[in-house]
């Protein structure tokens, strides 16, 4: 993967489009955990969200630069 | 509020009033030590990342932090998500007025202007996220717009430096505020909505048990309408934070709508029975001896078994059974009771019984949806959760543009005076000016504000002096200067929990920073800070002296604005469209209230009068929907049943009575009155004295009790409309007697 991208000349590092792509995915995520009921299951929801959130953009941090 | 953590006193000896303190302490103190603590962590964690990213200007990321804190509601990622999006759409702007303008500072300086005119007028118009995201499209500007303009060179890399420094701040202060000892609104939400139910029903007891007082009911209402805003504004911010209120989110507003048609209802019904107490003559007290024995029957409905009034979800859907079946049954037993009483009634009297009556069942139909409703939240999936009218409080727009004007001018005036002068230190004085007038859009009284303010930043000045030349030059390190900020940050936070003092800690928590902290790049220079000091006090003072010439939004004239648009809505209501009308008129009218009483904290008299037109215009014009329905209903289903001449009374009524409100002035009153005992007389010759189906009856005898209660709106004595009456002495006619009717 390229880490930056070309965006109207100027050059944006993949990784800040990775983290809007895992902003994305965790509201997904969230939305659907929400319908299953999971966050009754959490001791700290907004812990749990800000984590997953974290997860999901590592892991794509990851495959652009690994 | 859910720190419920109370440090307990050391020794037992000391006994139970240091108990009581430390109790007292814990649930009034600590929430707000909490949130100072937070801010405070989220201010340095901001001012360590950014000197570890090495921006230009970390303190715009500490500064940021103190300008998107708020102590009242828990403050939530997604809140920052739309100040993040403002702050890009300022950023955007800002390379577009630079790309534009960099060549003649005059029209740079007059588009940023309008700019920040249009946040200010766009923050002041929504009140919800929205607003948030206009707020931070201003600042934005203001902050970075002017230092990019004057160094078209590095524009682009300055507004990225600066773009990262806003953004930082905004994703602390959410980060912490989520993580850190979150203060959840959803318990407040909880005890707000059952706090609601319990008042309410006391209310309907209190009203229907005849034991309440009009002072009582209209101070009641007035606190009502500042409870539906703030229920729905909680409601807005817990969806976010809480997925249990989010899948309750639908019930939550239909809750609220169905609240305040019964809150109307309620409030016409008293009103009929104190002008048929206060008429005082012997028709009128038999109509009332023969309705009042339905009053007294509502209260049991809404106790329990055990005789407490209803408090708990589980409890009211008991209730909702008991009011479901008293509803089924009380036509017909109305209906038994007026056949009774017929032969003694006056045909006056009669009428005051049907609309009485008519008026008791939809307060019960509307009761039993509330109840119901409530009944409703103890489940997590509800057909009730179908509800698709969205309540959007937004200020008037003539206000807001006031508001965006008086900003624009104010950036003008300074910017004019910065460039004829060639004042060294103006493009401070502008940016802060501008950076200010953003941040105090959506306050009700910026002028009282802006002033506290001041007096803040002089107390900043003087501490800022002392900490850059006499502290921060024996400081070591981050860690060393984080500890020797901590102190004077948390007292400034600890400020602005206080309602005295939150202008005066606004100021410094804002204002301090840009002074004090140094940029990764630390210039000592006493002259240059005594400059900024300057043109910053400068800045505020013309601020100040701004929002107090220009129109403020306490003036009178506000008020009379406010007052115009609230009786509007009744133009609104004979005129719009009917599909969701009731909702509508019924929030809008609520909002404009609130507004008011949003700009006259300090003058009852006022917001007494605008009080008085809310429940005038509440009255009529919800009773003019109901019967715009109903005739709606004749229209499609059969038309015959009302003659020409009755459509063409009741057009007339659609006319005048819009036209009084329009223009409260005697000769209008009286053609209101007119066409309305002209349009009562129509409709009972349409009823006739001969036999009719009996869901005719009842549609025609419905139609004739909400023009009767138009009437005896219109002829209140305490009503607004009275002194006009009595100016002008204009009594009511003599109604003319139209058929008799005998059931």
């Amino acid at each position: 993967m390229p880490r930056e991208i070309s965006f109207f000349d100027a050059y944006v590092p993949t990784l800040l489009l990775a983290i809007l792509v895992a902003g994305a995915i965790a509201l997904l995520a969230d939305r659907l955990l929400v319908r299953l009921g999971w966050y009754a299951l959490v001791w700290h929801p907004a812990l749990f969200r800000i984590s997953l959130f974290a997860c999901i953009a590592a892991w794509l941090g990851l495959a652009i630069y690994a | 509020m859910s720190s419920p953590a109370t440090p307990a006193p050391q020794s037992p000896s000391i006994g139970q009033q240091l108990r009581e303190a430390a109790i007292d302490w814990g649930q009034n103190e600590f929430p707000n030590w909490i949130y100072v603590f937070k801010m405070v962590l989220a201010g340095l964690l901001a001012l360590g990342i950014g000197y570890a990213l090495d921006l230009d200007s970390p303190r715009s990321a500490l500064i940021t932090v103190f300008i998107v804190m708020q102590p009242q509601s828990g403050m939530i990622l997604s809140k920052s998500f739309y100040r993040v999006v403002g702050t890009l759409v300022g950023s955007v702007a800002i390379v577009v007025l630079v790309g534009l303008f960099a060549q003649t500072p005059e029209l740079f300086l007059l588009a940023s202007a309008a700019w920040i005119g249009l946040c200010t007028y766009g923050s002041a118009h929504n009140r919800n996220f929205r607003s948030y995201g206009f707020v931070l499209s201003g600042y934005t500007v203001a902050l970075i717009g002017l230092p990019a303009a004057l160094h078209p060179d590095v524009t682009f890399n300055a507004i990225m430096n600066r773009g990262t420094a806003i953004t930082l701040g905004i994703l602390c202060a959410g980060v912490v505020s989520a993580l850190v000892l979150p203060q959840a609104s959803a318990p407040g939400l909880v005890r707000s909505v059952r706090g609601r139910f319990t008042s309410f029903v006391d209310l309907i007891s209190g009203t229907l048990g005849g034991s309440s007082d009009r002072e009582q009911l209209e101070a009641a209402n007035a606190r009502f309408v500042g409870e539906i805003i703030g229920l729905e504004a909680l409601r807005s911010t817990a969806i976010f934070e809480d997925p249990e209120i989010r899948l309750r989110s639908g019930r939550l507003t239909r809750m609220n709508s169905e609240f305040m048609a019964l809150s109307t209802r309620m409030h016409a019904l008293h009103q009929l029975m104190n002008r048929l107490h206060a008429a005082n003559t012997p028709a009128t007290q038999l109509a009332i001896d023969t309705i009042s024995p339905y009053f007294r029957e509502v209260q049991p409905l809404l106790t329990r078994d055990s005789g407490e009034p209803v408090m708990t979800a589980a409890d009211a859907a008991d209730a909702a059974l008991k009011l479901d079946r008293y509803k089924r049954d009380l036509p017909r037993r109305v209906r038994a009771t007026r056949s009774a009483q017929a032969a003694a009634l006056s045909d006056e009297a009669l009428l005051d019984f049907d609309t009485a009556a008519e008026l008791l069942y939809r307060v019960i139909d509307e009761l039993h949806a509330y109840t119901l409703t409530y009944a409703s939240l103890v489940q997590r999936h509800h057909e009730r959760e179908q509800w698709d009218h969205r309540y959007a409080p937004k200020t008037s727009r003539v206000i807001a543009a006031v508001a965006g004007a008086r900003a624009a001018i104010t950036l003008i005036a300074l910017s004019t005076f910065w460039i004829l002068s060639g004042w060294p230190s103006g493009d401070v004085a502008t940016l802060n000016a501008a950076a200010f007038c953003a941040i105090t859009s959506a306050s009700p009284d910026p002028a009282r504000a802006t002033r506290a303010v001041t007096i803040g930043v002089a107390g900043a000045a003087v501490l800022g002096y002392l900490y850059t030349f006499h502290i921060l030059p024996h400081l070591d390190g981050f860690w060393m200067l984080a500890a020797a900020l901590a102190p004077v940050l948390m007292l400034a936070v600890l400020m602005t929990t206080k309602p005295k003092l939150a202008g005066y800690g606004l100021g410094i928590c804002i204002f301090f920073p840009f002074l004090a902290v140094p940029d990764n790049l630390i210039t000592l220079n006493a002259a240059g800070y005594l400059n900024e000091v300057v043109a910053l006090m400068v800045s505020l003072i013309v601020t100040t002296i701004a929002f107090m010439l220009l129109l403020p939004p306490t003036t009178n004239w506000t008020v009379r604005h406010l007052e115009k648009r609230l009786r509007k809505q009744v133009v609104e209501a004979c005129y719009g469209k009917l599909a969701h009308l009731a909702l509508q008129f019924e929030s809008g009218t609520r909002d404009l209230m609130h507004q008011i009483t949003m700009v006259t904290s300090s003058r009852p008299a006022l917001r007494k009068s605008a009080l008085g037109w809310m429940f005038a215009t509440l009255e009529i014009g919800h009773a003019i929907i109901e019967l715009r329905t109903e005739l709606d209903g004749i229209r499609n289903d059969n038309p015959g049943l009302l003659p020409a001449a009755a459509y063409q009374a009741l057009n007339r009524l659609r006319q005048t009575v819009p036209a009084l409100f329009e223009q409260p002035r005697p000769d209008t009153l009286a053609d209101a009155l007119q066409a309305n005992d002209v349009a009562i007389a129509a409709v009972q010759q349409a009823i006739g004295p001969h036999y009719r189906e009996r869901s005719e009856r009842h549609r025609l005898q419905r139609s004739l009790s909400y023009l009767h209660f138009i009437r005896t709106a219109l002829l209140d004595t305490r009503s607004p409309l009275h002194p006009l009456r009595t100016a002008a002495n204009v009594n009511p006619a003599p109604r003319a007697h139209g058929a008799t009717d005998a059931a």
